[in-house]
């Protein structure tokens, strides 16, 4: 058998582990693209405000938040704008999740022992994955232009759109691979690639926002997509630096995994440490420790940016006033009442319910990982009932996502304080707790797919969060029919602290997520345990 | 009478079409050592997540102590199990895990934890992510025969471990025996079956196809015979008790002989004998006559 044999067998492996979720990214990226542009000349009419336009441009805060609108007079510009951030976000958690797993996840299972001790170097098996996800990314990006091309935009503007979602993904990936090389855990590279990729939306935040630090966007991924300017400079440079970044880092990675033993980091673990027993004592206790990391790297990443828009929160809303134009452009997109403090933060913490109900779904996803891989083996050979086991994971995943709310209205809180906007702490926690029925939605999803189907725990858990902003979002650029719009629960979310909870649609919600949760147990009783 | 260890009755698992374990009754009085024999896929590893309710069957039921299996409450706190590819949280130290095992299984002694630690020499402080799959299957064993639970069910447990550590593992389950506790061990190794259990059960293609005691399983076959003639060789093709006759050379004849060895010897001593040598088969070979059946 021949290496190149042997090398097409390795690549046709990892095309077979990102197949399935490189067609989904495709599909959502080409999908709302093309949606979001087909359909702007019927929702935006046709006068748009030119001064309104350049007075939106100027804005600190909608910068920092959106990205910098450029264009928005066009389709092309206009879809840019709506969707460039959301899809360059997907498609750097997609690409870096996809990377880890397919990685270091597979060499710490074990798996690449067997696939190394074949005739393929361990740089050369990590450069077969690498190339079939870039060629994923660059399928992407090919999709984008290909559709924005179709329903009429400008060919340049396409192509710098499409080229820039790719680059963006295949750096997440690049980068990804570096982590993986440096940290012997699929966990930690994981950890570390979210924590440089987050700096780096913060970085093209800060200086979209503030024109001192505007040269942070050049050190940022998403903030190169910005300084792109699809539809109206359509340059390149900033293509070219983030090509050559993304060649870098992931030359580097090939090259450091050269350097390194099998199944080992550059980073090493630790040898031995003395014992902490804290919270080994009972299963609801164990389960709080499994907690506790990830959940203090979750509420970094939501405190910082509920801490940014507690700052922009008298920005934004003077804005607003100023131009009502755009008060409506944003209605039109999803963010209503943004003219006044509450009713801003309430649009914002909206979008909370996004990162926490994912945050949801993640946990119950490690504890569904956790049986199949067979770490839970050992408690369940204890005497302690599956409800028992699944009744603590489920407590303290809702306490952490509490505490993720109340972290967000704290820093919102904090936020708002240093610009003295009339946001007392109470209204902020009403805001956060106000999407709690949502990320309750999640849970009950998450335990349901545990109980009747353990590898989709992720994607159902994350739907009633994730993929009912997703279809607000579209279904609000696009003016779908009110019952395709009612099926998202954010169509339900009432503005707190601008107004009061909408009680019913929250007891309805809670009473779906108990029904789920209680046919999932049911069917985590019933069933046999994997692994 | 104390209740058995384990009993099932006609306890069945299929998987869609496939049937693992096909209508097992058996009994494992209390205090026994009992051996599980079979080859990879035979059903064993099903029949243990049945008695320990990880899997639900799709038939009939078991108990543990005359306690139904599926109410793993009350039936784990009387028993402590090693899996056979034993997994652990790979940030836990080892220690760590003990601790936890310990804590919410059911009630540890110690001393004897300390002592098993000093035993299998177990290096508690690393994380179990870098543990060898040898040492894992330590700090499971460990934690189980530290228990002071009165059933002890071992799937494969030595399968990673070095002829040292494995003695080890046979003295812990004599202090188990000696302490009255029972043992069911699952393997495919006969002489650490032999080595340890008082009955063996031998399961084939998910039906028991055997339950004896170690000796009796072994009295139930035949013993082989090598002899050597000087002079000319008798006809023993007709002799009671002896079968599948050999001229293995010039003068030289091998076969087996099973039930009262009389006849046999009488045909024998009238016969010019040069040499003779006898030999029990170990329970490899006779295991390997009841695989090799219905090949």
């Amino acid at each position: 058998m021949s290496t190149a044999v042997a090398r097409r067998a390795v690549s046709r492996l990892a095309a077979r582990q990102v197949g399935r979720g490189g067609l989904i990214v495709l599909a959502v990226a080409a999908g709302m693209s093309a949606l979001v542009a087909a359909t702007y000349e019927s929702t935006m009419g046709t006068e748009a405000d030119a001064a309104a336009l350049a007075a939106l441009a100027e804005n600190p805060a909608i910068r920092t938040l959106f990205g910098e609108p450029v264009a928005l007079d066009a389709p092309g510009g206009f879809t840019v704008w709506r969707t460039g951030t959301v899809l360059a976000v997907l498609l750097s958690v997609w690409g870096l999740l996809a990377t880890t797993r397919t990685t270091r996840g597979e060499e710490e299972s074990g798996r690449w022992n067997l696939l190394l001790a074949g005739r393929l170097t361990l740089p050369a098996v990590l450069r077969r994955h690498l190339l079939v996800l870039v060629a994923v990314m660059a399928a992407v990006g090919a999709a984008v232009t290909g559709t924005l091309t179709a329903v009429g935009t400008p060919v340049p503007g396409a192509v710098r759109h499409g080229a820039g979602l790719a680059l963006a993904g295949m750096f997440a990936v690049a980068l990804a691979a570096l982590a993986a090389q440096v940290f012997p855990t699929r966990a930690g590279a994981t950890g570390a690639t979210v924590a440089v990729l987050g700096v780096g939306l913060l970085a093209r935040m800060v200086g979209d926002g503030v024109d001192a630090l505007a040269w942070l966007r050049w050190l940022s991924p998403f903030g190169l997509l910005a300084l792109t300017r699809p539809y109206l400079d359509d340059r390149t440079l900033p293509l070219v630096v983030l090509a050559a970044a993304t060649v870098a880092v992931g030359v580097a990675a090939v090259l450091l995994a050269g350097r390194r033993d099998v199944g080992a980091g550059l980073v090493a673990d630790a040898t031995g440490r003395p014992p902490r027993l804290r919270l080994l004592g009972s299963v609801p206790g164990f389960a709080l420790r499994r907690l506790l990391r990830p959940l203090t790297g979750w509420a970094a990443g939501v405190g910082a940016y509920f801490l940014l828009i507690g700052v922009l929160a008298t920005s934004m809303t003077r804005f607003l006033t100023d131009n009502p134009r755009f008060a409506d452009l944003a209605a039109q997109a999803g963010f209503a009442g943004l003219g006044s403090v509450r009713g801003y933060v309430a649009t914002l913490f909206a979008l909370l319910a996004v990162p926490v109900g994912t945050f949801a779904a993640v946990r119950l996803a490690a504890f569904a990982a956790a049986e199949a891989d067979r770490r839970l083996t050992p408690l369940y050979a204890l005497p302690v009932t599956r409800s028992r086991v699944l009744g603590a994971e489920l407590t303290t995943v809702l306490a952490g996502s509490v505490v993720l709310l109340t972290v967000a209205a704290a820093a919102t809180w904090a936020g708002a304080a240093t610009v003295d906007a009339d946001l007392p702490p109470g209204a902020a926690l009403a805001g956060t707790l106000n999407v709690l029925p949502v990320v309750l939605l999640c849970l009950g999803a998450a335990v349901l797919a545990v109980g009747w189907a353990p590898r989709a725990v992720a994607g159902l858990g994350a739907l009633p969060a994730a993929g009912g902003f997703l279809l607000q979002v579209v279904g609000d650029s696009v003016d779908a029919p009110a019952w395709v719009a009612d099926l998202s629960p954010f169509a339900h979310l009432a503005a707190v602290p601008a107004t009061g909870p909408n009680w019913p649609a929250a007891l309805t919600m809670t009473g779906l997520a108990l029904v789920g949760a209680g046919v999932g147990a049911a069917g985590l009783h019933r069933r046999d345990l994997r692994g | 009478m104390s209740a058995p260890a384990i009993r099932t009755e006609h306890l069945t698992k299929r998987y869609g079409p496939v049937s693992a374990l096909d209508g097992l009754d058996l009994t494992v009085p209390a205090g026994e050592v009992f051996g599980f024999l079979g080859p990879n896929g035979a059903g064993k590893s099903t029949t243990i997540r049945l008695l320990l309710g990880l899997a639900r069957p799709t038939s009939g039921r078991a108990w543990i102590f005359d306690i139904d299996a599926a109410d793993v409450a009350a039936a784990h706190q009387r028993l402590a199990y090693v899996p056979a590819d034993v997994a652990l949280w790979p940030r836990l130290t080892g220690a760590e895990v003990l601790e936890l095992l310990g804590a919410v299984g059911p009630g540890v002694d110690r001393a004897y934890r300390d002592e098993l630690v000093e035993r299998f020499a177990l290096d508690l402080s690393k994380p179990a992510g870098t543990y060898s799959t040898g040492n894992r299957q330590k700090v499971a064993l460990v934690a189980a025969f530290a228990t002071r639970a009165p059933l002890l069910v071992l799937d494969e447990p030595t399968s990673g471990l070095d002829p040292l550590m494995e003695r080890e593992f046979r003295r812990a389950v004599a202090d188990a025996r000696a302490d009255g506790r029972t043992v069911f061990l699952c393997s495919h190794q006969l002489a650490e079956v032999e080595a340890v259990c008082d009955r063996v059960g031998i399961l084939r293609a998910g039906r028991l196809v055997d339950v004896a005691a170690v000796p009796d399983l072994r009295a139930l076959h035949r013993t082989e015979v090598q002899v050597r003639f000087a002079g000319p060789v008798p006809d023993l093709d007709h002799v009671p008790g002896v079968q599948a006759v050999e001229r293995t050379g010039e003068g030289a004849v091998r076969f087996t002989l099973s039930g009262p060895p009389g006849p046999a010897l009488r045909q024998l001593a009238a016969a010019d004998v040069s040499a003779v040598s006898m030999r029990e088969p170990t329970l490899e070979e006779i295991f390997l006559d009841y695989y090799g059946e219905d090949r």
